[in-house]
């Protein structure tokens, strides 16, 4: 190993001072190439074999490439089988015929930091997302919502409906409680930052003071920022199995993105459009009066009958959430590039009004990826974007101070006026602590992102022999933004008595750097064996700086913090350096065992010890029958056998080992007060093991074909804010307090049931489940996520599921009068899409999701009950004389069970119809296509909330809890794209 | 190819002491660390100490007044964003006080926090090297009495389920002493603080809130006005008598003389969660119907329950009076005052009778006469005093934290009123889930 290394080093070295030998390239061949049916592809690679040389083909699937003598090209493009084409003495065109890739085989897939391997020799099972299933069939509104319900083994959740998402996305179940629960995402070698931050609502809302010390603000994930059409492919480690490589950042799972990039050829220019609106998915409606009911309510009959007088009954909910949102994007895209350079620019700009007014999201992107081939041996690609992204998103979901527009309204009778008089003032609501229609007019509640993110990528090959070859792989860059957060709330709102007008202005700026030197060699000594090594090492940095001002008594019509009678600011920063080594061999023999062996060292300053190794190994086989002598020609295609395991991290969060001593001032004297968190000054990270093994075949040429995976997670040492005796002056601490096993199926079928000249029916259907329990607990159950057991709670306890939901009883048989009601992992979920086209030129795409079962937490309901407002509170389903809603409050204090609600649906997620025009009179423009869609259009479900996707308490572990949240919408759109 | 093979091992080594040079720890960046303040604190970092003392007081006291007055039945508390102040703490319907409930969860982690702040500051004054032993002595006075007043107030609300008051290390907590140890042991922590202060220097600010009583000597006055409080609660009435002596207790004095925490709207600081403007929907403070009818005609004390434009109602409770005894969001919040002394003053006479019975009418017809009432009228036993010191007692010191305990105190919880049918009068709260 060592001697390889010097050898590298000793070529990375002769390649720094050496010029770079040229091939000779003494003939110009021409091709075309078509699909089965002789339809001209293009976009196509035509490379030569070994090396970074190539050609993409054009509209008419034509290309031309000078090639030395007894050259193999490879003829490759996604979705289709490669071919390898010998070109010798051949003269005139080559004609070549893709055969489509139903099985998706012959797909690359990344199996380390630096190499890849075909799907066909995979070891593990792992999803990938093309730029088609992304955004090509109904585009959702950010980067992070087009994901959902497209991968699986993944539980993917919206937060809120609020314009700029918020999605919390979970890979194989529940990896951490109190860590981090989301995957890393890394885009063109980069990791991108997802760091939710919270725009300080609490200062109004209050929302932390009551049951729940989360600020339950809602803010979006910052993965949103991505433009999906940037997006060439996406995949996703699910589980440490293949994720290993990443080490102390991969327990929640890699989501590794690729952008699009330019090709050798000429320059394209094409254009899109889409316009379209939102809607509200589903309102709850609202209840019925009478004069007996409003007596009843000990609400004002007087003001209840002059409004009926004046006909002056509304419907407030349907005002709030009802509005039409306008939507439009806009996408333009050039690619192109001679021998040595290409590229691919874009510049998009989207902006899509909320379904309620005055919210909304717009976001404006550049991208430019360049490629430059500096010699013959050395290759860098540069990768930048900037975004620019702002979200309005209105004042919603769960607070203490009744300011919110669902809390509000849940107690605001339809006779009240709330609208303005003519002069523009609006009434003071007798029946809430606010005036939703007056603080949806006046308030804001924005956050605006400046981001510039850029990756690094340089490739030389250091050493080339006919049996070895020897590459340094250098991939880095950074991701830099500035979030700037902005609520405001003029003294005139009825809940600004007291602060007389408040303004709360946060500014973050946040750099990440990450940095994987690699060398890579791979050795063919034979036919029969290739071997893979690689070995390098990463460093990955993070600094986090979060300003939060929050001015009150502010002077009418002002913002500015300063002008204000009264100013508080906090401050929050984090700082992080994991640095890491790692090496790789992957062996491939007789092209039909597949083995590898990685590992890699990590630390981390976040770790009690900062100085301190931790190691995460993988390993995995694959064993593809169909190439051994004694399965040839059997009825499969193809049939793979294969294991991996591997191990990952969590690091603790930061500040997890200080005992820290926050600021608490009184009348100017600054003062010092300990934390309610007690550090642990031991604190290590959560390691996580994963075991997958499965079978994958493909039959009938590859029309259909089949992928099988179970796999068995665990997770040691998990981290956990325990409750301490708060008499000891804190109330938690993180501990490593115990393991935790995630054990599931994975079964995705590809096939292609119709294939006739006219019509052509792709079908991918995946079914998954996911079972998780708690194997050791060493500290009491903890209850978690919620409000308590009166109204439905988490729980962590030994033994249990780790998403069970417990709560009171009032059922016998129960010493302690609390049951488990149910758990918020589905039973299973199921997911198909499937693209019709029909002569090549009209295409149905549709994505339908269906998750059985899996309980929520519904609040919502409870509100309008207590506020007399349900739109069901009247009825009596039950036949016991009294109306329901008075049942239903009956039973708070004795049973949880009326809030514990399954959450399952069936959703068209998506659903789409385009239609291109290939011969369009003209030589401008070469292609043109038109489509229409529908996004979350069709949802089948009997759970009472907005929508059985809700997570009032954000992105982490505790989704599903329904505490008047910004309303679920659906979109349709028209879109039309234009080929220069 | 020696050569090649020397450069390529410097490669190697350059890249073997770039990882061993990024050895990194970053520190706490967000705030000091227990760990600073222990280890030979500055008098400036014992000023912040003090301060963040004062400071944190403050955390939960409006639902520490919530939980009080409600169970006391001298307010109602409606939320529309939490039922629980009507149905958990007036036992509406099935309900019951919860010990994971937030009416105490939060009460209780905010006290003990500001006793292990206490704590830290004890250590961290006895730890360091700048300060004289009667510096060191102020510091600790100050602590103590800090936290005797910060485990009164919760074992007001817990009471007979007892207190832990030993919670120095908190991986090893004291066990959970019952009411009457717990008393005692405050009172212990009192005498203790006491003492110290009487040979002690003082020269840490203290915000407003301690007007007057910023010395060492003001501290031991307020630390024997506070012993006073507890006495009573003991039944040690010459002792409260004896307290008070040591205490700025006057009869003829201004009322309001005393301590306070205070507000203010600077970086860092409170507000008084106590307050919410007169009239307000939703969010509501509202005096208990009986605080109006059973007062007094021309007693000026009604003016802390002011009459709202119109009644408000929630769950079958309707109330037509805001509570105002907090008038602003800075409005200072008695710790302890004169007007409280003066009824110790009176109960403590009562109960001992004989000549005492006197003092105590004259001590009640200071408060009467001062509230715009004629002087006491009734007949001068023990029990038709105690009756009327309760009264008393009710108006003078309204919202802010004692009917309900008063009223335990004298057995008479069963006499509140229950507004609604299944409504219950609950006694004392549960220990907190955590603590089992």
């Amino acid at each position: 190993m060592m001697r390889k290394l010097i050898l590298f080093a000793a070529w990375l070295l002769c390649i720094l001072f050496l010029p770079g030998r040229l091939f000779a390239q003494d003939r110009t061949i021409t091709g075309k190439i078509t699909d089965q049916n002789a339809i001209p592809l293009a976009n196509v690679s035509v490379f030569i074999a070994k090396t970074n040389i190539g050609t993409i083909t054009d509209g008419e699937g034509k290309f031309s490439l000078s090639v030395p003598p007894n050259t193999t090209l490879l003829v490759s493009s996604a979705g289709y089988k490669t071919q390898t084409i010998k070109v010798d003495n051949t003269v005139g065109d080559i004609q070549v015929k893709l055969l489509e890739d139903v099985s998706k085989l012959e797909e690359v897939v990344v199996t380390g930091l630096a190499t890849s391997v075909k799907r066909r020799n995979l070891a593990n099972s792992i999803a990938t997302i093309s730029s088609k299933e992304l955004q090509g069939t109904a585009p959702a509104q950010t980067f992070d919502a087009a994901l959902n319900g497209k991968i699986p083994g993944a539980y993917i959740n919206a937060n809120t409906g609020a314009p700029g998402g918020g999605l919390s996305v979970k890979l194989r179940g529940v990896t951490s409680i109190f860590g981090n629960t989301q995957p890393l995402y890394v885009v063109d070698g980069v990791f991108m930052d997802n760091t939710a931050t919270s725009a300080g609502l609490n200062a109004v809302t209050g929302a932390a003071t009551g049951g729940n010390s989360s600020t339950q603000d809602n803010p979006s994930s910052r993965i949103a920022d991505l433009r999906s059409e940037d997006i060439e492919n996406i995949e996703i480690l699910k589980g440490a199995s293949a994720a290993a490589i990443y080490g102390s950042k991969a327990a929640a799972g890699v989501i590794i993105i690729t952008t699009k990039r330019g090709k050798q050829g000429k320059t394209r220019v094409s254009f899109s459009q889409d316009l379209g609106y939102s809607q509200v998915r589903k309102l709850l409606g609202t209840r019925p009066l009478s004069e007996s009911i409003v007596q009843g309510q000990g609400w004002d009959v007087e003001e209840y009958k002059a409004a009926v007088a004046a006909g002056k009954i509304y419907n407030y909910e349907k005002e709030m959430y009802g509005n039409t949102g306008f939507t439009r994007n806009s996408v333009l895209s050039m690619t192109g590039g001679t021998d040595k350079t290409s590229f691919y620019f874009s510049a998009a700009t989207k902006k899509e009004e909320g379904i309620i007014a005055r919210t909304g999201y717009g976001n404006n992107s550049f991208r430019l990826n360049v490629d430059h081939r500096i010699t013959n041996n050395i290759k860098i690609g540069i990768s930048t974007n900037y975004i620019n992204s702002s979200s309005d998103r209105g004042l919603t979901g769960n607070d203490n101070s009744g300011v919110t527009y669902g809390i509000a309204l849940s107690s605001t009778p339809s006779f009240t006026e709330l609208h303005p008089d003519v002069n523009g003032q609006y009434p003071r609501n007798k029946y809430a602590a606010s005036n939703p229609i007056e603080t949806r007019d006046k308030m804001t509640n924005n956050e605006n992102v400046n981001r510039f993110v850029t990756g690094l990528n340089l490739d030389a090959i250091l050493q080339k022999g006919g049996k070895s070859t020897t590459r340094f792989i250098a991939r880095g860059g950074f991701d830099f933004y500035n979030l700037v957060t902005t609520a405001l709330f003029p003294s005139s709102l009825q809940f600004q008595t007291v602060n007389k007008g408040t303004s709360i202005q946060g500014f973050t700026k946040n750099m990440n750097t990450n940095y994987i030197l690699s060398l890579v060699n791979a050795y063919t000594p034979s036919d029969k064996l290739s071997l893979t090594t690689s070995a390098g090492i990463t460093q990955e940095t993070g600094d986090y700086n979060n300003l939060l001002n929050v001015a009150t008594q502010v002077i009418a019509g002002q913002s500015n913090v300063d002008q204000a009678g009264a100013l508080t600011a906090s401050q929050f920063r984090t700082k992080v350096q994991d640095n890491g080594i790692f090496m790789q061999e992957e062996a491939s023999i007789i092209d039909a065992i597949t083995l590898t062996a990685g590992v890699r060292f990590d630390k981390s300053t976040n770790n009690g010890d900062p100085n301190q190794y931790y190691t995460y190994p993988k390993a995995g086989i694959s064993w593809n029958l169909t190439k051994m002598d004694f399965w040839k020609g059997s009825f499969f295609e193809n049939f793979k056998v294969r294991a991996a395991y591997g191990q990952a991290g969590n690091f603790p969060a930061y500040g997890s080992k200080f005992t820290s001593m926050p600021i608490s001032n009184i009348t100017g004297l600054p003062g010092s007060v300990v934390s309610t968190q007690q550090g642990e000054k031991n604190i290590k990270p959560e390691t996580q093991t994963e075991l997958e093994a499965g079978f994958d075949f493909s039959i009938f040429k590859g029309r259909l074909s089949m992928e099988f995976s179970y796999y068995n997670k665990n997770v040691y040492d998990f981290l956990m804010l325990n409750t301490l005796p708060s008499s000891s002056g804190f109330t938690n601490q993180w501990v490593n307090a115990g393991d935790l096993r995630n054990e599931g199926i994975e079964i995705g079928l590809n096939a292609q049931p119709v294939v006739t000249k006219k019509i052509r029916w792709n079908t991918t259907v995946n079914f998954w489940f996911n079972r998780s329990k708690v194997t050791k607990l060493t500290i009491p159950p903890v209850q978690l996520g919620s409000f308590g057991v009166a109204l439905g709670t988490f729980q962590i306890e030994q033994g249990k599921s780790a998403t069970q939901i417990i709560g009171l009883t009032d059922e016998p048989g129960y010493t302690v009068p609390i049951k488990v009601w149910g758990d918020q992992e589905p039973r299973f979920q199921m997911n198909s899409f499937n693209e019709i086209t029909f002569n090549n030129r009209l295409s149905l795409r549709f994505l339908v999701h269906w998750k059985y079962k899996g309980d929520n937490i519904n609040l919502t309901n409870l509100l309008n009950d207590l506020g007399g407002t349900s739109a069901d509170f009247d009825s009596d389903n039950n036949k016991n004389g009294v109306p329901d809603g008075v049942d239903r409050i009956h039973k708070i204090g004795s049973t949880a069970t009326e809030f514990i609600q399954n959450s399952g649906y069936l959703r068209f997620r998506e659903i789409g119809m385009y239609y291109s025009f290939n011969r369009l009179p003209g030589k401008l423009v070469k292609a043109l296509r038109l489509g229409v869609s529908l996004n979350n259009y069709i949802t089948i479900t009997n759970y009472a909330g907005y929508d059985p996707e809700v997570s009032n308490f954000g992105t982490g572990f505790s989704t599903g809890v329904d505490v008047d949240p910004f309303p679920a919408s659906k979109h349709a759109a028209f879109h039309i794209s234009v080929d220069f | 190819m020696k050569k090649l093979i020397n450069i390529n091992f410097l490669f190697l080594l350059i890249l073997a002491v770039s990882f061993a040079s990024c050895k990194k720890e970053y520190g706490n960046l967000n705030s000091p660390t227990v760990e600073d303040y222990l280890d030979n604190a500055s008098i400036d970092q014992l000023n912040n100490l003090v301060s963040g003392t004062e400071s944190a007081m403050r955390n939960n006291l409006g639902l520490y007044l919530d939980d009080i007055g409600v169970l006391g039945r001298e307010m109602y508390r409606f939320s529309g964003a939490d039922p629980r102040y009507v149905t958990d703490l007036l036992g509406g319907g099935n309900s019951t006080l919860s010990n994971s409930g937030f009416y105490i969860t939060n009460v209780w982690s905010s006290r003990y926090r500001v006793v292990k702040n206490c704590n830290v500051l004890e250590e961290a004054a006895a730890n360091s090297t700048y300060i004289s032993e009667a510096e060191k002595k102020g510091y600790s006075g100050f602590a103590k009495t800090i936290k005797a007043y910060q485990l009164l107030l919760v074992l007001n609300l817990t009471s007979k389920n007892g207190i832990r008051v030993d919670v120095a290390d908190p991986k090893n907590l004291g066990p959970i002493l019952n009411e009457t140890d717990a008393l005692t042991a405050i009172a212990t922590l009192l005498d203790e603080a006491n003492t110290e202060l009487a040979s002690a220097q003082v020269d840490f600010p203290l915000s407003d809130g301690f007007e007057g009583f910023k010395d060492a000597a003001g501290l031991a006055k307020f630390n024997r006005a506070l012993a006073a409080r507890v006495a009573v609660y003991r039944k040690q009435w010459s002792a409260a008598l004896s307290a008070l002596e040591g205490s700025f207790y006057s009869l003829d004095g201004d009322f309001n003389t005393g301590v306070y925490d205070v507000f203010g709207t600077g970086s860092g600081d409170q507000l008084n969660s106590a307050f919410f403007p007169q009239n307000q929907a939703g969010e509501v403070r509202l005096a208990h119907p009986s605080y109006a009818t059973e007062i007094e005609a021309s007693d000026d004390r009604i003016g802390k329950a002011s009459m709202r434009t119109a009644p408000t109602s929630s769950s079958g409770l309707t109330s037509d009076r805001d509570v105002w005894v907090y008038t602003s969001s800075t409005a200072p919040v008695p710790i302890i005052r004169n007007e409280e002394l003066i009824l110790i003053y009176a109960e403590a006479n009562i109960q001992l009778g004989g000549a005492g019975l006197n003092n105590a009418v004259s001590a009640l017809n200071k408060i009467r006469t001062k509230h715009n009432l004629g002087v006491y009228s009734g007949a001068v036993t023990q029990s038709d005093l105690v009756t009327e010191m309760l009264k008393q007692r009710r108006y003078s010191l309204f919202f802010e934290g004692h009917r309900w305990i008063d009223m335990r105190r004298y057995d008479l919880l069963s006499t509140l009123p229950i507004d609604r049918p299944e409504d219950d009068i609950w006694s004392e709260f549960p220990i907190p889930n955590t603590e089992q």
